[in-house]
């Protein structure tokens, strides 16, 4: 499975800060060029995280909304706008999950905190392109099979380390030895030197 | 802790999932101007942010570009809810003007009862299409289960509304697994009808819209599948409601 025809879509359309300023102005036939440009990636993460096609749908939908309703906050000379919307997108997939089961509280104000629109700012140009995904699916694949579980409970479901070591059985340090081995890894293949080099 | 010592938290932190006293001492970092912290914290979150690269590629259904264009300003559309929320939405934030709330905690506390009603209202409308499906005359119900220790339900069948699950004692799908619903005519091939999730608490309801042909379907099934999805079952039905 591929995002290309999404990546390309980002890649030859309208700059993400033309977008911005459109948004700030509150025109409202920005929002379906928005959808264009990062609506499937949206979708294909929040769906990652609830698994209903329905809930996705509502909430692909709050994300816009949010989005639409924050953009004033929005830098948009400096911000980035693709992962700020994709952290909406995230933070309010996994906000759900967590409400439905009953753990709405932990974890609200983080989210809240992790998707401001002030702190998207000063990212690298290629942080969705298409050479980037296929280098972190790589990196994520050299993973061995506990450090890529970690990533993927700390991203997908928003879980803490102690929540980590709970859910498998695992004792604390050993979750953070994985957690801290796998995000080393993570930095060394996609940090700031390996995208220069 | 010095800035080194910190310096695996950085992705955890920009993830919004550390604990709490991890976060606070953090945090303490960032509001010092000039902290290598702050330059960390910026990295992780745009590394972070890669990672939404790697959620399999999932298709969104076609009205839902509709939805999303028409939210804002459209000059003419049916109630829904939406245009409630933008409203609530404008009303709130003149109501923070107004009260000139400087702390970030109330405006936290603001933004928290915004959303948690916006998801309120999300989910009473699933729970109100159910509901109108449910209550169709029309409606055929089955139930599955009874008295098997796990998982057992109900399935109403409508013809004009689509199929509504409702389930218990159905364990979450593992990592990288999902329920997958079929549609299975009298003789003929199970036809994949949506991917679903139960909660935390083992209960599950999906709707799967559209019409369906109740004279000519076998059965409603339920299988654990590759969280993309098959396009036909892999495994053995958790779940058989006959017709």
């Amino acid at each position: 499975m591929t995002f290309l025809p999404l990546l390309f879509a980002i890649y030859v359309g309208e700059d993400d800060r033309n977008l911005a300023e459109r948004l700030k102005r509150r025109e409202p036939a920005v929002m379906g060029e928005l959808y264009d440009r990062y609506g499937k990636l949206a979708f294909s993460l929040i769906y990652r995280i609830v698994r209903d096609v329905g809930v996705a749908e509502d909430l692909v939908q709050e994300t816009f909304l949010r989005v639409w309703n924050r953009a004033q906050g929005f830098d948009g000379e400096r911000g980035a706008l693709g992962p700020w919307l994709l952290a909406v997108a995230r933070n309010r997939a996994i906000d759900y999950v967590r409400s439905s089961g009953g753990k709405m509280t932990r974890g609200a104000v983080e989210l809240e905190a992790a998707e401001h629109p002030s702190v998207f700012v000063n990212f690298e140009a290629d942080v969705l392109s298409q050479d980037r995904a296929r280098r972190v699916r790589g990196a994520l694949g050299r993973l061995n099979e506990n450090q890529r579980h970690v990533i993927e409970l700390a991203y997908f479901e928003g879980l803490s380390q102690s929540e980590m070591a709970e859910r498998m059985g695992q004792p604390l340090g050993t979750v953070k030895t994985w957690v801290r081995t796998a995000l080393k890894n993570l930095r060394d293949e996609l940090g700031e030197k390996a995208i220069t080099a | 802790m010095s800035c080194d010592e910190l310096r695996d938290q950085y992705e955890l932190y920009a993830l919004g999932v550390l604990d709490a006293a991890e976060r606070a001492e953090l945090d303490e970092h960032l509001h010092r101007e000039g902290d290598p912290c702050i330059e960390g914290v910026r990295r992780a979150r745009e590394l972070m942010a890669s990672l939404a690269l790697i959620a399999p590629e999932s298709h969104p259904p076609a009205r839902l570009r509709a939805k999303v264009a028409g939210m804002v300003g459209e000059p003419k559309r049916a109630w829904r809810w939406t245009p409630v929320w933008i409203a609530a939405t404008a009303c709130l934030a003149a109501v923070a003007v107004w009260l000139n709330l400087a702390r970030h905690d109330d405006q936290r506390a603001l933004a928290r009862a915004l959303l948690d009603a916006q998801r309120k209202n999300v989910e009473m409308a699933r729970l109100t299409e159910a509901f109108a499906l449910m209550n169709d005359p029309a409606a055929k119900q089955l139930v599955f289960g009874e008295g098997a220790p796990k998982p057992r339900g109900r399935v109403f069948v409508n013809p004009k509304q689509g199929v509504l699950l409702l389930a218990s004692n159905l364990t979450p799908a593992p990592s990288g697994k999902i329920y997958e619903m079929w549609i299975i005519p009298k003789g003929g091939s199970p036809a994949p009808a949506g991917l679903f999730q139960s909660g935390a608490d083992g209960t599950a309801m999906y709707l799967r819209k559209g019409a369906v042909d109740v004279a000519t379907t076998g059965a409603i099934a339920v299988t654990l599948e590759p969280e993309a999805g098959s396009q036909a079952p892999t495994s053995t039905p958790l779940i058989v409601a006959a017709l």
